[in-house]
């Protein structure tokens, strides 16, 4: 009995060894000693979880929960399109995957100093900020004195982004273009939260925001500007699959902000999964469905809208959905930046540009020359339908691969 | 013991939000303070509870009545989960990859602001009776339950034989369990 007690605590540890536990678990089936020892074990170990010191909750960890309990959109009306269809019939998966160069560009590429340094400077103000933000910091548990006096000693990143776009931009040169994704992908909505734990009253939710805009804007920047911190980007390197998990974590539930438009996201569709290898090629994603945020973060009717990550939808590929009800004139707005038909106003040089580095990051990740042949595919675009406006980015799926790290 | 009505999860496997809803209200602040002991960092805490509640609602048959108290197999899913979290972050800082989060990290020595929720008397008595265990029962059960080392792991970073390993566990777990039943009384 003694053994058996000890095998059932073990078992629930999870440190009996595997074919222990296989035969363990063949006992619990037919010994009713064995299985009176595991339900002890377990309550020994409730016991002991118990004696962890109570902490509580943020108040929107609840809402993010309950919000997995709501019916999932309906996505087989856009998944029945003839875009869709066409996708499917078209899209062929490749061996070799993206592994940095086309979008990695060094900081010495940029010609103008003043806007090198402007680059340098955001990203150094991040380092200084990830710390003040993450899991263990103080902002985290509730203080968050030492975060808003390190906010308020430099500028609002906001005012970086106007002054990087301000700037005589040459928008064919792949530096700039770099500089428009660092300045464009993440940095509205970290501007956004930064500025609103810096002026008004904080909260736990808004910090955490603001720790994985941090973490994933400083990968984008490492990502596009090889040589400014190298041996962070080798770490960064060092993590292999990234999983689905990593960008359901941060939009479920989440607010997201370009500039000072807000929206609440919704997602139920993720799947469970690597959806990158290499960190440069998890970069090219994330800032891909930034970008689609980004995009109808301005236009939603009800200020919802959805981010969706499908895998079985089309074969060989991850789809990427991002979907808003919108009114037609907002639609007529996003219709006219994606197909160019006019010279967008000066209020919506950011979305073409936003547009353009989705372009941009279709090329490098499928690894095709011609931006064309990727429409003509349906690999990337927008859709109207029932009133709700449908923007989506195919990428290729990683085959037969375990579960993604979720680093 | 704390515990939560098993009804709870008849109404949760029948599809009803509510019970989630509840459920969420009475006990995830045990499976959070549980996470957060073990990881020492709010956010991972978080994704740990939102992924037990999300397995929970997709795959409520993970659980069967026959398989003890709802409540215990929480806590166990939710230690198992967060020291899964614990060893992986564990063993990329052992290959040399840095951790932003780890690195840098602050002084937090100070009052946690949002640690004001007080003390179920049950939770206060499970508290008081393992701080009072001997130091090498409770510093062997730490290490093993708070921080998934295996017996092996432990024998070496302590010293010990194996066996000592494994009956100073059983030994503090059966104190804890006469310490409560005493502190009762």
């Amino acid at each position: 009995m003694e053994t058996l007690k000890q095998q059932a605590l073990d078992y629930t540890l999870g440190v009996l060894p595997k074919e222990e536990s296989i035969l363990f678990e063949a006992l619990l089936e037919q010994d009713e000693d064995a299985h009176k020892s595991l339900v002890e074990a377990q309550e020994d170990c409730a016991r002991l979880s118990l004696t962890a010191p109570p902490s509580r909750l943020g108040e929107e960890v609840r809402s993010r929960i309950i919000e997995q309990t709501h019916p999932p959109m309906d996505m087989d009306p856009f998944l029945g399109t003839i875009e869709m269809k066409r996708l499917r019939e078209n899209f062929s998966a490749f061996e070799n995957r993206y592994s940095g160069g086309g979008g990695a560009v060094d900081l010495s590429d940029i010609s103008l100093t003043a806007l090198k340094d402007e680059v340098s400077v955001s990203y150094e103000n991040l380092l200084k900020i990830m710390p003040l933000v993450s899991g263990d910091s103080r902002a985290a548990s509730g203080d968050f004195s030492k975060l808003q006096q390190e906010l308020r000693s430099f500028g609002s990143f906001s005012d970086g982004i106007d002054k990087t776009l301000g700037f005589e931009l040459n928008e064919e040169d792949p530096a700039t273009r770099s500089v428009l994704r660092s300045a464009l992908a993440t940095l509205p909505s970290l501007s956004f939260f930064s500025d609103r734990i810096r002026q008004q009253d904080p909260s736990l939710g808004d910090t955490r925001r603001l720790f994985y805009l941090c973490r994933d804007q400083l990968k984008i920047m490492r990502a596009s500007f090889r040589d400014l911190d190298p041996q962070r980007l080798i770490e960064d390197e060092k993590l292999r699959l990234h999983g689905a998990g990593l960008l359901q974590t941060k939009w479920w539930g989440s607010e997201h902000a370009f500039f000072s438009s807000t929206g609440k996201v919704r997602c139920g569709h993720f799947f469970e999964g690597p959806v990158t290898e290499r960190c440069v090629e998890f970069a090219e994603y994330d800032a891909n469905m930034y970008c689609l945020a980004n995009l109808l973060a301005s236009r939603s009717q009800d200020g919802e809208f959805h981010m969706e990550l499908m895998k079985d939808a089309v074969p060989g590929c991850t789809l990427a959905v991002a979907t808003a009800k919108m009114d037609d004139r907002k639609h007529a707005s996003l219709e006219s930046i994606i197909h160019g038909i006019r010279k967008p106003s000066a209020d919506m040089i950011h979305d073409q540009y936003l547009w353009t580095l989705i372009e941009d990051s279709m090329i490098r990740g499928h690894q095709c020359d011609r931006l064309s042949d990727l429409r003509e595919q349906q690999a990337y675009g927008c859709r109207r339908l029932n009133g709700y406006t449908y923007l989506w980015f195919a990428w290729p799926a990683i085959p037969n691969a375990q579960d993604g790290a979720d680093a | 013991m704390a515990t939560i009505n098993t009804d709870l999860w008849y109404r949760i496997k029948d599809g009803d939000s509510t019970a989630l809803a509840e459920l969420y209200d009475g006990f995830a602040g045990a499976m959070f303070s549980l996470s957060l002991e073990i990881l020492g960092d709010r956010w991972e805490a978080e994704e740990v509870i939102q992924d037990v509640f999300a397995y929970l609602w997709r795959k409520p048959d993970a659980f069967a009545t026959g398989k003890g108290k709802f409540s215990s197999w929480l806590l166990v899913l939710t230690r198992n989960r967060s020291i899964d979290r614990y060893r992986s972050r564990k063993r990329r800082l052992d290959r040399g990859e840095s951790d932003d989060t780890l690195q840098a990290r602050e002084d937090t020595s100070q009052t946690d602001g949002a640690q004001q929720a007080t003390l179920s008397d049950e939770r206060s008595h499970l508290r008081t009776a393992f701080t009072i265990l001997p130091t090498e029962q409770r510093q062997v059960l730490e290490l093993s339950y708070f921080k998934g080392m295996n017996h092996i792991e432990i024998s070496e970073a302590l010293n010990l034989s194996l066996g000592t390993v494994k009956s100073r566990i059983r030994l503090g777990i059966e104190k804890l369990r006469l310490s409560l039943s005493t502190l009762r009384k």
